[in-house]
Formats: C-alpha cells, sequence, structure tokens
C-alpha cells in the first residue's frame, strides 16, 4: 500500500466513524444516539464473545479441544465470506462518492483495494470477537504454550482475508457480467441469489463429503471428522491449525504470503476494469420514448408501498439483503414438496432424533426465522437518506407514511410465509385444523415483524449515511431488530418443541398466537406514538 | 502569453449500452489562459462529456488528453493537475470541512504550511472559515458547493473543469468565483465549464461551444459566435435550426 492508499483508507473509515461524528456534533439527541448505538453493539459484541466461549467449552467438555483451532478458523471464513458477498456491490461499485474520488490522482486499482481494506477493518470487530473468545475456550482446556497466544491473535488478522478477496472476486465477476446488460440490477441480484444458493448447496455437499458414513452413529466423532475433512478442502483453514497447533513456521508464512499475494493479485484485472464497470452501472441513457398512457391512482398508502417496491428493486444491495429469506422459503417450500419431508429433516438435523411430528408447531417458526429475520420496515426510514425532504414536504402525516412503509412489508413477506407454511404442511401431512392454526400463526408473525422493524427503523432513524450498505446491513436499527428476533425465534422453535410432547399441539400454537398478536400489537401502537 | 493546449477532446463518443449516442463525436481545444463555457439543453451531454474528461466515465471512442496525456492511457497524471467541480459534490458528510479539505491536499501532497496559507486564504473569500470545524452534514448545498470550490482550488490545478458551479451559490460567492476564476486564467490555468446561466457565460467566457442531442452544433470564440447578437439569442437561434 503506497501512501495515497493509506490515506484514502483513513478518510474511509474516519467519515463512517461514528467518533467522528460524536466529537463534532453539536446535537445532542444525535450524541446520545450515538452512545446508545455503542451500548447496544458492545451488548452485542459481548453476547457474540459468551456465545462463542459457551460453544468451545461445550467443545472441550467433549474432549474436541484439538478441533478448536480448525473450527475458529472456518467459522471466521464462512461468516467472511457470506457477508462480503452481500456487501461487495454496495461498497465497490455503485457507491455515491465515486465520481469525488475517481476524479481525484488515485489509480482505480487504489480506490477498489482500498474499498476492500475498508470493509476488512469494519469486519475486524466481528472476527475479533469470534476469535478471542475461542482462543479463551482453547487456553482452559488445552493450556497451550504461550506462543500461541499471539500467533492466533496475529494469525486471525490474516483469516478473513482470503474468503473476503474470493467474495469481492465472485462479486467482481457479476457485476462485470450484468454492467453491459440492460436491466442490469435485476441481472446482478439473481446471479448474486445464484451464489448463495450454490455456496449453501455446496456447503451440504462438502458436509456430505467429509462425514464418514460408518461413524455416523458417533455424533462427535462425525463432528471433528467434519472439521478435519473440511480442513483437507480449504487449506487455509489447515495452515491456521497447523500454525497454532504446532507452531509450523512454513504453515504461518502460507496463510500470510498467500492473504498477502491474492490481495495483489485480485486487484489487478479490478482495477483494469474498475472504470468501465462504473460507468457501465452508473450511467443510464434516457431512450424519451415514453408516450402517455391512461394513469392509475392509488391510495396514499399503497403509493407509498409502490414507492418503497421500486426503490427495493432499484438497488441489487437491498434486494439480496430484503429477498434472500424470501427466496429460501420458497426452495424449502418446493423442497418439502418434491422430496421426502422426513430426509429432509434427517439430512437438515444431522440425524438428530427428531420427528415430522414433533417439528409441527415450529413450523411457522421456522419459516419466520428464514423471512422475519430482514424487516424492510426496519431499513427504510433511514434508506430515505437525503430524499427525506420528498416525504416530508408532501401533504401526508407520518402515521400515512409509516403505514405505507408497513404495508409494503406485509406485501412482500405474507405470500411467501403462507406459502412456505402451506407446502411445509402438506408435505408433513399436518392436520387441517394446526394447518390453519399454523398460518394464522404466521400472519400474525409477519405483523410482529412489520411493526417491530418500523419501531426500530424509527427508533434508530440515520440520515446522514455514506453508503446504504451502512442502513441495510449495519445500523442499530436491523441489528437491534434481528438480533433478539434470531435468538427468540430459535429458543421458541426449541421451546415448542419440547412443549409439543406434553401439551396440545393446537393449544401451543393457539397460545403462540395470542402472545404474538399481542406484540405485534403493542409494536404498532408504539409506532403510533412515535408517528405523531 | 504563449497559448497552450491543455484540454483536447477528439472526436469523442459516449455510446450506452441501449445504444444511445450521448456523446457524437465531439472536439474541441481548450488553451491555458482560456475561460470556456459549455452549453446546451438539459440532457445534451455536457455531463457525459465533463465526466469523460475528468477520468470518471469510461468512453467508446475518440481521444481526450489533458496538457499531452491521454485521460485513457495517462489517467493519473491527468488528474494530478486537474480539479473537478460536480454539480452537486458528493462530500464525505461525517468529515468536517478542515478534514475534507486536509484530505485533498494530502492526496496532492502540499505541504502544511502551502495548504493552510490555500486554505485560509479560500475559506475567507468564501466566508466559511468559521464553518470548517463543523461536520460537513450540518452544510447548506451552497456551503457545500464552497467547500468543494475551496478543495479544487487548493492544489493549484492547470485545468479546472466545473459543471454548473455557480448552482446554489449566493451572488457573493458567485462573484468571488468569478473573479477566481480571472485570476486562474491570467496565471495561465485553462477553465472548462458547463452553465445554463447564458448572462454568465457571455460575461465570463472567452470561448464557448454549444452542445445538442450530444453533438457540438456551434463552436468558438464568444466574438465569433455571437457577432453583434447575444449569446442567448444566438444559442435559441442554433437550436432551432437544428430541430
Amino acid at each position: 500500500m503506497n501512501k495515497n492508499s493509506i490515506v484514502l483508507l483513513r478518510t474511509l473509515l474516519k467519515s463512517t466513524s461514528q467518533w467522528n461524528i460524536y466529537k463534532y456534533c453539536k446535537d445532542k439527541k444525535k450524541k446520545g444516539r450515538i452512545i446508545g448505538n455503542f451500548i447496544g453493539y458492545s451488548i452485542l459484541y459481548l453476547c457474540l464473545i459468551a456465545y462463542c466461549i459457551g460453544t468451545a467449552i461445550g467443545y472441550g467438555k467433549m474432549e474436541l479441544t484439538e478441533i478448536m483451532p480448525a473450527n475458529c478458523a472456518i467459522t471466521v471464513s464462512i461468516l467472511a465470506f457470506i457477508f462480503t458477498l452481500f456487501k461487495t456491490n454496495g461498497y465497490l461499485f455503485n457507491f455515491k462518492e465515486y465520481d469525488m474520488l475517481m476524479s481525484l490522482p488515485f489509480s482505480p486499482g487504489t480506490v477498489a483495494g482500498c474499498k476492500f481494506m475498508y470493509m476488512y477493518v469494519k469486519s475486524l470487530p466481528w472476527t475479533l470477537s469470534i476469535s478471542l473468545a475461542m482462543l479463551v475456550g482453547y487456553a482452559i482446556y488445552a493450556a497451550p504454550a504461550i506462543w500461541v497466544y499471539p500467533v492466533w491473535l496475529i494469525l486471525t488478522m490474516f483469516l478473513p482475508v482470503i474468503p473476503m478477496l474470493l467474495a469481492s472476486f465472485i462479486g467482481f465477476l457479476i457485476a462485470k457480467v450484468s454492467a453491459g446488460l440492460k436491466k442490469k440490477n435485476i441481472i446482478q441480484t439473481i446471479l448474486t441469489f445464484l451464489f448463495v444458493l450454490a455456496i449453501f448447496a455446496l456447503r451440504f455437499a462438502i458436509e456430505a463429503f467429509a462425514r464418514d458414513d460408518e461413524k455416523l452413529n458417533d455424533a462427535l466423532l462425525s463432528v471433528s471428522d467434519t472439521i478435519k475433512n473440511i480442513e483437507n478442502i480449504y487449506f487455509p483453514a489447515k495452515w491456521f491449525d497447523e500454525a497454532v497447533v504446532q507452531f509450523s513456521v512454513s504453515d504461518i508464512l502460507l496463510l500470510v504470503g498467500v492473504s498477502i499475494l491474492l490481495f495483489a493479485i485480485i486487484f489487478i484485472p479490478v482495477g483494469r476494469s474498475y472504470r468501465s464497470i462504473n460507468s457501465k452501472l452508473k450511467s443510464h441513457a434516457a431512450s424519451r420514448k415514453y408516450k402517455m398512457t391512461p394513469q392509475k391512482s392509488r391510495s396514499i398508502e399503497n403509493s407509498i408501498a409502490f414507492k418503497e417496491f421500486k426503490r427495493m428493486t432499484g438497488s441489487p444491495t437491498y434486494m439480496i439483503n430484503g429477498g434472500l429469506g424470501e427466496i429460501f422459503t420458497i426452495l424449502i417450500g418446493l423442497a418439502a414438496l418434491i422430496f421426502d419431508i422426513d430426509s429432509l429433516i434427517a439430512k437438515v438435523l444431522h440425524d438428530a432424533p427428531v420427528t415430522k411430528e414433533m417439528l409441527y408447531p415450529a413450523i411457522p417458526l421456522i419459516i419466520y426465522f428464514l423471512i422475519g429475520m430482514v424487516a424492510t420496515t426496519a431499513i427504510t426510514p433511514s434508506l430515505e437518506g437525503k430524499n427525506y425532504w420528498i416525504v416530508q414536504s408532501l401533504p401526508i402525516s407520518k402515521k400515512q407514511l409509516y403505514h405505507g412503509k408497513m404495508l409494503f412489508n406485509m406485501y412482500l413477506t405474507v405470500p411467501f410465509a403462507v406459502f412456505g407454511t402451506l407446502c411445509l404442511c402438506v408435505s408433513a401431512k399436518v392436520p387441517i385444523l394446526t394447518a390453519l392454526l399454523e398460518i394464522i400463526l404466521m400472519l400474525a408473525l409477519c405483523a410482529f415483524s412489520t411493526a417491530w422493524g418500523c419501531v426500530c427503523g424509527i427508533k434508530h432513524m440515520r440520515l446522514d449515511w455514506e453508503n446504504e450498505i451502512e442502513v441495510i446491513k449495519q445500523s442499530s436499527a436491523v441489528a437491534i431488530y434481528m438480533f433478539p428476533n434470531m435468538f427468540a425465534t430459535m429458543a421458541l422453535v426449541v421451546l415448542v418443541v419440547i412443549l409439543g410432547m406434553y401439551m396440545n399441539l393446537n393449544l401451543i400454537i393457539i397460545i403462540l398466537t395470542l402472545i404474538v398478536s399481542l406484540l405485534a400489537w403493542l409494536s404498532y401502537k408504539k409506532v403510533l406514538r412515535l408517528t405523531m | 502569453m504563449e497559448k497552450k493546449k491543455i484540454l483536447e477532446i477528439k472526436n469523442y463518443t459516449k455510446v450506452y449500452g441501449e445504444g444511445k449516442k450521448a456523446a457524437d463525436n465531439v472536439s474541441l481545444i481548450v488553451e491555458s489562459g482560456d475561460i470556456y463555457g459549455f452549453i446546451g439543453h438539459n440532457g445534451a451531454g455536457k455531463s457525459t462529456t465533463i465526466r469523460a474528461v475528468v477520468g470518471v466515465l469510461d468512453f467508446t471512442e475518440g481521444e481526450i488528453l489533458i496538457d499531452g496525456h491521454s485521460v485513457k492511457t495517462d489517467a493519473m497524471e491527468c488528474k494530478k493537475i486537474t480539479a473537478y467541480i460536480p454539480d452537486n459534490p458528493d462530500l464525505y458528510e461525517n468529515l468536517t470541512g478542515i478534514q475534507y479539505l486536509n484530505f485533498i491536499a494530502d492526496v496532492f501532497k502540499i505541504g502544511a504550511s502551502e495548504r493552510e496559507a490555500s486554505i485560509k486564504k479560500y475559506a475567507d473569500l468564501f466566508e466559511i472559515t468559521d464553518a470548517l470545524g463543523d461536520l460537513i452534514s450540518s452544510y447548506s448545498h451552497g456551503m457545500k458547493q464552497k467547500l468543494a470550490i475551496i478543495s479544487a482550488l487548493i492544489h493549484n490545478p492547470k485545468l479546472m473543469v466545473m459543471d454548473e458551479p455557480f448552482v446554489g451559490l449566493d451572488p457573493k460567492a458567485a462573484f468571488t468565483l468569478k473573479q477566481i476564476m480571472h485570476d486562474m486564467c491570467a496565471n495561465g490555468t485553462a477553465i472548462f465549464f458547463s452553465t445554463h446561466v447564458l448572462d454568465v457565460a457571455e460575461k465570463l467566457c472567452n470561448k464557448v461551444a454549444i452542445i445538442k442531442n450530444g453533438k457540438i452544433i456551434d463552436t468558438g470564440t464568444m466574438e465569433e459566435l455571437t457577432g453583434k447578437k447575444s449569446l442567448e439569442e444566438v444559442f435559441l437561434e442554433v437550436q432551432d435550426e437544428q430541430k
């Protein structure tokens, strides 16, 4: 990296630094919000660290200490790869200060490289939280030599580089292919979806390949074998493992060297095509062929919902993050109809002793886990950004505005949620009354997701973002919406499965529906209060 | 002072994916000391041409040279001597004004004392010195425009490219900018800018090009183009002739 790259990277980091805003902002409310966000994120990191330490201790107790380094490397790598794939489009391409940066004396490769480094630095808190926690678990059970600690920590900094580079390169290829086409946003989104699906399919394929059928009965050995076999496919995990366990200098050099080399190599083609791709992505010729046709009128709420729909389809990043759950729901629904549900459950749950009947009350929650983890209502208030003046200056009340936004989330989620629930119910031969109750529960979950998302979106609205990724993936509104939602749903799945063994299934679903409906109603009331 | 070609656009053509020509065989020369106005209706191809000149936009055919360097093959050399002010500057909103100016000064490797003097001079002229410690997100559109102008001036460019630079500026700032443009030209800088304000172009520019539907339909010195007519009359005439 030359001096100009450091100047640019430093500025990119500073321009999105909450500390910089806190330091120079005069608005006390804004300062309070920054402190709140900081506390929220600290709690989140602590939860993540606690979870990882817990997992590591679990491995330790099961005498699987030796797989901890490889497990750490694999976890960090998978997360780095997936998150980068979702972010590449917004960070490397299509960013709003492109004109300003490209008119300055930076080579395209420098701009792309710095944008990558920015993504990398921003991902470090997550990476370090996971890795440090696993190191703690490893230290407790393996009592390693003192040199293991610095080696582990230093190599952790390199672990995400290779997967992030690969994900960026895939993002680059997708952008390059779609840039020259007319419907570039849609094609970019579809290609990214396909890649994500391919990765998930690959994950299952690798796992199937990595598992030794003869030892399937021994679950612990199976986990251990899976990790070891993945290491044989994904070499950086093996390099990390050997470096940490055996202090293998050659493996240390391999991990560091390949990371640096790959960084240098990948940004040569990216730099060469960077201007051309961005030119194509950012330029739209006006066809000037429009002929006046009869127009339709819509209600204010529907009109806002339509605006939200166009906002979503106009941004591949938004579409990928907001629509992935819906796509997965369709696929899982179809898979449940086509394949035998018992074998699907066995595959997903690694042959755990769970029957389809046990999962009956959890079906809506499983679908909700796919659909409800992203609510557009948590995103759209902030996404208005500099365009907020448009809705502010129109003769519509805040209530109408947020009703429109909530309506869009319902339009987006309800059809897919009902479809997914129906497919699973049909496939699992759920009794009709139970299936009906499950659909009602699903609707209540969609309503809750919409309203709770809206509460988070309004309460943590941030209009001064630099890149829409900050709103779609990294905002406090999204984090506060998603994480409690995710953990609660996971806990509820386990709870209803256990309760189902002792209680009437329909009664469980009715109770759950009542609780979710109450939460949805309370959240909606909160939205009304916030929009008064 | 001897005139030197600073910007030379030769047969520049930009075709969008859909096959539409946003710029069609555009050629013009801006020499040192020129204030060159680029005028045309909305969507005529002004911004597309300007963005290609400053190396932001790729182009299909032709050549753009800045001080003899090709924008296509020698972009870095071109950018080192060029300053660009877009019509709607996207600055880093969460930096303070002074942080942003320091970033630009760092990129152009301007020494501490030189940048301090330059920033002070132009910030005083545009009356935003007091606001330099505030976040850019708190600036009005005009203040952001002033900051973008200062950032373009601090490295003494050979070529100044501006897209609608007077939009959003208050009358005093607009007057200051015109003064600065005159001073820069006297020192040999070439200025190439687009505008819709024909009165400004007429009073400020020594050369003008009129673009319509991506094609240059008239170009020359102000005297050659207007004769005894006003630039507005000439503009409307040539626009109508091309219909």
